[in-house]
Formats: structure tokens, C-alpha cells, sequence
């Protein structure tokens, strides 16, 4: 299953990952952060295709997405 | 925990600490044009065996150009106000062999820095000009720019803007440009395709990149963000009935002529091979 990170420190909760996700895999997080956030979290990650949209509309280099490749399984 | 892929070409330290977070507002279409690029060099560097030494990355004044000479792990300059177009052609000329890439917002090219524009595309200097048009002035407070729609809301215009907006596109190509392109920001695959074909064209590619500003236009970023794709229609589909009103958005035009530096690399050819008309 592919795996969501999201830099807390570089992510300003625009949430355009969740808005571009066209498996809705990644939803809003119900918690606000430190900074008062929205940060994106994991819905349903058998869902991710691994398209790296999200990772590509990132305004703040804060997502990223490991494939099962990655992960070496 | 896995990085984004982009960040290798980022400096996220600084001698003065951390330079990341960007420092643009959350949701702001600039940070998703740097990354674009990014993706455009990379496919570069690795598909023309080019080296991260070859490009100059030169920036003005405003929103947009934040990004050149704070973030990037390349050579950058950060210049004056609609400037940047003039220290690039200096950079050019210095060294023809370099990649110039110019981050420009709509008040830097198409206001203040509108005759350094339209000179730039008429010499068909061999840069890479990159607007990022969000429609006002975002640094200072949203007022109106030359890119502001006919009837939008500005802080400035708070009944509604009487102008007609720039066509940066037709500007540009009316200029003399070699490549002319306009995308917007939730248009992620073709704006990554058009900016590297703009680096890799002999001439002057202008890219225009249609971005938000959810902060002035008071919208939330992924709301902006839709409305970008609602807003603007492909070239083929654009001048139709059902399409009127929206931004055409494509590749406008794509030819080949000399650059100014091929043309006067002539001239050096040519003196040189002769005696020298002065003696």
C-alpha cells in the first residue's frame, strides 16, 4: 500500500492535493495544527494509484508519496 | 520520512537558518509554478545531459519573484523592478551557451517592466520568460494591474474594473517571440510540458501561467483552483458560442527564426574572415 508523508513544517493546509486526488485516497485532517492548519491526511490509501498528482500541485514541497516499490515490498 | 521529490534542487538552509516554508501565502499559485519548473529542468538535465551549472535563473520584483535567487540551489540574480528582462539579456550576451529561465509576475513584465518586454521578444533573445499572472498587485495589496478582467473587484477598484485587460500572449507574439504558451496552475502536465519546450527552443519562450491569489480575490485555494480549469478552454475549442468568456488557453504560437545572438555571431563570421573595414 503506498504511503502519504506530509512535512508539517512546509505544508500551509491548502488542501489543492486533496482537491486534485482523483481517487479521493487523501482527505482534510479533522485536527488543526500548531500553526492553525488543515493539514491533509491518509482516507484510504488502497485507493492511491500512485499518479503523484499531489505531489506535483504542491505549492510548499510538503507532500510526498512512497510506492510499494519504495518501501521495497 | 520521504521528501519531496523537488526539494534536491531547493536550499532549504540558509546561513542565516531555514529558508523553507516558501514565504507565499498558503495556496498561492507561485509556489506551484516553481515546482512546474523544477520538473522542467529536471526532465532537461536528464534528457539533454545538461548540468545544473547551465542555468541562470533571474528574477524582478513582486510575488513571483521571491522565488529566483532565495530558494534556488542554481545561479540566480534577484534585480530591479521589470528589470529582470534587461539583466538577462546581459547575462545572454555574456554567455550565449547558458539557460536563462525568467520568473515574472504580470505588474513586473506587462506594467512597469512593459517595454523591456516587448524589446526582449522582439530581439528573440534566447531566454525562457515565465509570467505568472494572477491579476493584480498581489505584494501590495491586491490593487489593479494591467492583467485585472474587465469588471473584477480590486481593492482599487472596488466597484468593479473599467479597463480592458493585456493579452500577454498576443502581445508577445505581435512582439516577435518564437514560442507563446499560456496555461494556468491546475494545469499541472501541460504547463510542465510547455516550460520545457520553452527551455529547449532557440529564441524567446514566453509562458504565460494563469495563477490565484486566494488571499485578494478572499476564495479558498482549492475553490480558486477549479475555477481556473472553468475558466479557461483549449485553443481548438475557443472563439465557439458555448465557450465565450473564457481565457483560451494553449500553445499560440511556435516558429523558428535566428536569435539575436545567431545573427550577430554572423556578422563576426563575416568581419572575421575579411580584412577589417576600417583599416
Amino acid at each position: 500500500m503506498n504511503k502519504l508523508h506530509v512535512n508539517p513544517t512546509y505544508c500551509k493546509g491548502c488542501l489543492i492535493c486533496v482537491e486534485v486526488c482523483p481517487t479521493q485516497a487523501i482527505r482534510p485532517c479533522p485536527a488543526i495544527n500548531a500553526q492553525g492548519y488543515i493539514l491533509p491526511t491518509e482516507d484510504d490509501m488502497r485507493r492511491c494509484t500512485g499518479c503523484r498528482l499531489c505531489e506535483t500541485v504542491c505549492p510548499d514541497f510538503a507532500i510526498a508519496i512512497e510506492t510499494d516499490e519504495e518501501q521495497g515490498g | 520520512m520521504k521528501k519531496h521529490p523537488m526539494l534536491k534542487y531547493l536550499k532549504e538552509e540558509g546561513p542565516a537558518g531555514p529558508r523553507l516554508p516558501l514565504i507565499m501565502c498558503p495556496g498561492c499559485g507561485v509556489g506551484q509554478v516553481l515546482n512546474y519548473t523544477l520538473r522542467a529542468v529536471d526532465t532537461v538535465i536528464h534528457e539533454d545531459g545538461l548540468r545544473p551549472e547551465d542555468f541562470v535563473f533571474i528574477s524582478g520584483v513582486g510575488c513571483s519573484s521571491r522565488l529566483a535567487s532565495h530558494y534556488l540551489n542554481f545561479d540566480s540574480a534577484w534585480t530591479l523592478h521589470g528589470r529582470a528582462l534587461a539583466v538577462a539579456t546581459g547575462a545572454l550576451l555574456a554567455n550565449p551557451k547558458l539557460k536563462i529561465i525568467v520568473f515574472t509576475g504580470d505588474g513586473d513584465a506587462a506594467a512597469i517592466g512593459g517595454n523591456h518586454f516587448i524589446h526582449t521578444c522582439r530581439r528573440n533573445l534566447d531566454m525562457t520568460i515565465l509570467c505568472i499572472n494572477n491579476g493584480l498587485y498581489g505584494m501590495t495589496g491586491g490593487q489593479v494591474a494591467p492583467t485585472t478582467p474587465l469588471g473584477q473587484t480590486t481593492t482599487t477598484t472596488p466597484y468593479g474594473n473599467v479597463e480592458d485587460e493585456f493579452d500577454l500572449c498576443r502581445l508577445a507574439q505581435t512582439a516577435g517571440a518564437t514560442y507563446v504558451a499560456r496555461w494556468s496552475t491546475a494545469h499541472p502536465h501541460q504547463t510542465i510540458k510547455t516550460i520545457t519546450r520553452g527551455i529547449r527552443k532557440k529564441g524567446t519562450a514566453f509562458v504565460e501561467i494563469l495563477s490565484q491569489c486566494p488571499v485578494h480575490f478572499k476564495t479558498a485555494p482549492a475553490e480558486m483552483f477549479r475555477g481556473l480549469k472553468k475558466s479557461t478552454v483549449p485553443l481548438k475549442k475557443a472563439g465557439r458560442k458555448e465557450t465565450q468568456g473564457r481565457i483560451p488557453v494553449g500553445e499560440f504560437c511556435d516558429i523558428d527564426k535566428p536569435d539575436w545572438v545567431a545573427r550577430y555571431q554572423k556578422i563576426i563570421d563575416r568581419l572575421g574572415s575579411d580584412e577589417s573595414p576600417h583599416e
